[in-house]
């Protein structure tokens, strides 16, 4: 009987979270790149990273953080894996970094993000990013 | 959460007079309500990682009538033991709350009043220790304050462990509340928020004699693959003297307890717009209440299931729904002071109940609507006078919270204005005449309990 009442709660829930994300994606997609990329970045990355200047979360600010020497805020505390990994976050470096998990793309690295695999939305988050300066 | 009818029934009309019952039922409301806006939002911990309270509570503020509301995000920061830093220092621990509150109840005088202020010790000791204490202040009338050691839960963690191929977590909690320290905050210890009873389980600091804060517990945690968490332990009861120290009355002591464990396993998934969870939660103890008496075995077993829409933040929708069954082998069969040859049954039920939903606006306005039952086994001896203790009620609250965004004023405290209004649809079995007044006396019916309430917070 609970197994029974388990499974009819769980059908209604997620029926109720695919309506509901349903309806609030259609409006994300009418939206331009940077704007949604704002979105992607809302949903992907503010829990860890701010994009004010100066403000380091979890993560370092990444105010400017396109064009940005990687491991280069004075004031966060970087892993070894990062100080010493000596590149630039270009838009096609964040392309690369983003696209699979940071374990994978800096051995050693703190973060914990297993990527963003929609290509998409991938594109708008580092269009977004460009525009933080 | 107050205490405010005895637990077991059949002691109740030699212990407590129908005049202090009646006065004690007709509180629970204001008791409730002022619960329901306890925070458990820390601006320390905001300060301790850069983080804005809108990262680990869905409405900015971790209070409401739907409890702390966690996030993901904040889920992972308690699993972590209060330890993640932004790294740049350290940061004093310490925050502080106050609570102005103008209570309305369907019966009685209205009050407005400076109800509560808190002080909180929360946050790291080191990477690895990690804590959230609560040291409550109420007003309980004349602008008299009554202080209490509420929630603690201490944590040592070790994180960033490879099991196999997978990351994993493994902690150790001591807490004073068997079920706050759940990471998925859906139990009724987490939210504060548990069904209004007569007779509630063990698991649901609502019920009288409850062990939430009288006891103190130790449990081991591990999270597996970010999505599998278990953990089990045990809990003890604290000498009444402790009780009496801490700022709690001797008369709601849990009893004695022995042979207490404590389990809970999930499973949990966050995919960054949405969250699930589905989980299932146990106790089991032997009580001796009071302390010279005999035993009684109680076992609750439960289960919790919860949904998240999160989204890009701006709209985010929580449901959750918790179930818990508690089984009693009574220390006694008492008989019948009314009817001659009957006796109490041996063994009982109880049933606790509550769903809810909330949606919340750009991490700031907020609606909330919960609906709690709490049920058991039909005893005409021990639940007097109808032989049921169920009691039905629910909660709709609306909030404002102008700060604690990334893009607010301020993102590291909050103030939160709110409006709940709370009511009973059935209470001691009945929606009328609850204490089975006789013909002529005053009678007081299950919507005499509701109300509606006004609170201003601010966390700092």
């Amino acid at each position: 009987m609970i197994e029974l009442a388990l499974r009819q709660s769980l059908r209604c829930l997620a029926v109720a979270g695919f309506l509901f994300g349903g309806m609030v994606g259609s409006c994300a997609a009418w939206a331009d790149d940077a704007s949604a990329g704002a979105s992607v970045f809302k949903t992907e990355c503010s829990e860890c990273h701010s994009v004010k200047e100066g403000r380091n979360k979890k993560g370092p600010s990444l105010f400017g953080i396109v064009g940005r020497s990687a491991g280069t805020i004075s004031d966060y505390s970087y892993s070894d894996a990062l100080r010493q990994a000596h590149w630039v976050w270009t838009a096609d470096k964040l392309h690369s970094y983003l696209s699979q998990p940071a374990k994978q793309a800096n051995p050693g690295t703190k973060m914990k993000y297993e990527g963003l695999s929609d290509p998409k939305q991938l594109d708008d988050l580092i269009s977004y990013l460009s525009t933080i300066h | 959460m107050p205490s405010f009818v005895n637990r077991r029934g059949v002691r109740r009309p030699k212990r407590m007079r129908r005049s202090k019952l009646t006065y004690l039922l007709c509180g629970l409301a204001v008791l409730l309500l002022l619960a329901s806006t306890t925070a458990n939002a820390i601006p320390a911990y905001a300060r301790q990682t850069g983080s804005a309270c809108a990262d680990c509570h869905a409405g900015s503020y971790g209070a409401g009538s739907n409890g702390p509301q966690l996030t993901p995000y904040g889920m992972r920061f308690k699993l972590n033991g209060y330890t993640d830093t932004d790294g740049n220092g350290f940061k004093i621990p310490v925050a502080g709350q106050i609570v102005g509150t103008r209570a309305v109840p369907a019966v009685g005088q209205s009050t407005t009043e400076l109800s509560e202020a808190d002080l909180y010790l929360a946050g790291r000791i080191t990477d690895q220790i990690g804590g959230y204490v609560k040291v409550q202040s109420d007003n309980v009338g004349d602008n008299k304050f009554s202080t209490q050691l509420s929630d603690v839960d201490l944590r040592f963690v070790a994180k960033d462990l490879k099991l196999g191929t997978q990351e994993a977590t493994i902690g150790v909690t001591v807490n004073n509340n068997p079920g706050f320290q759940d990471p998925i905050a859906a139990l009724p210890a987490a939210t504060q928020n548990g069904p209004p009873t007569v007779s509630g389980t063990l698991l649901n600091p609502s019920s009288s004699n409850t062990l939430a804060h009288r006891v103190i517990g130790a449990s081991v945690y591990g999270l597996y693959d970010s999505n599998w968490y278990g953990e089990i332990g045990t809990y003890s009861s604290m000498p009444t003297s402790v009780q009496d120290h801490l700022g709690y009355s001797i008369g709601g002591d849990p009893g004695k307890l022995s042979d207490t464990g404590y389990f809970s396993f999930a499973y949990m998934k966050d995919l960054k717009s949405q969250f699930f969870s589905a989980g299932i939660v146990a106790l089991t103890t032997k009580r001796q209440l009071p302390r010279t008496g005999p035993n009684e075995d109680v076992t609750d077993l439960g289960y919790d299931l919860t949904y998240q829409y999160l989204g890009n933040r701006d709209n985010i929708v929580q449901l959750a729904y918790v179930n818990i069954l508690e089984q009693r082998r009574y220390a006694s069969v008492p008989a019948s002071p009314v009817i001659p040859g009957l006796t109490a049954q041996a063994h009982g039920v109880v049933h606790d109940q509550s769903a809810s939903v909330s949606y919340t606006f750009k991490q700031s306005y907020g609606v909330t609507y919960s609906h709690l039952v709490s049920t058991g086994t039909h005893d005409i001896v021990r639940y007097v006078p109808y032989g049921d203790p169920d009691t039905a009620s629910y909660s709709f609250s609306v909030f404002w919270t102008p700060f604690g965004r990334d893009d607010s004023w301020t993102s590291i405290a909050n103030i939160k204005l709110a409006a709940t209004w709370f009511r009973f649809t059935k209470f001691n079995g009945s929606p009328t005449n609850v204490f089975g007044a006789p013909l002529g006396a005053p009678v007081t019916n299950a919507r005499d309990l509701d109300e509606f309430l006004l609170s201003a917070s601010a966390a700092f």
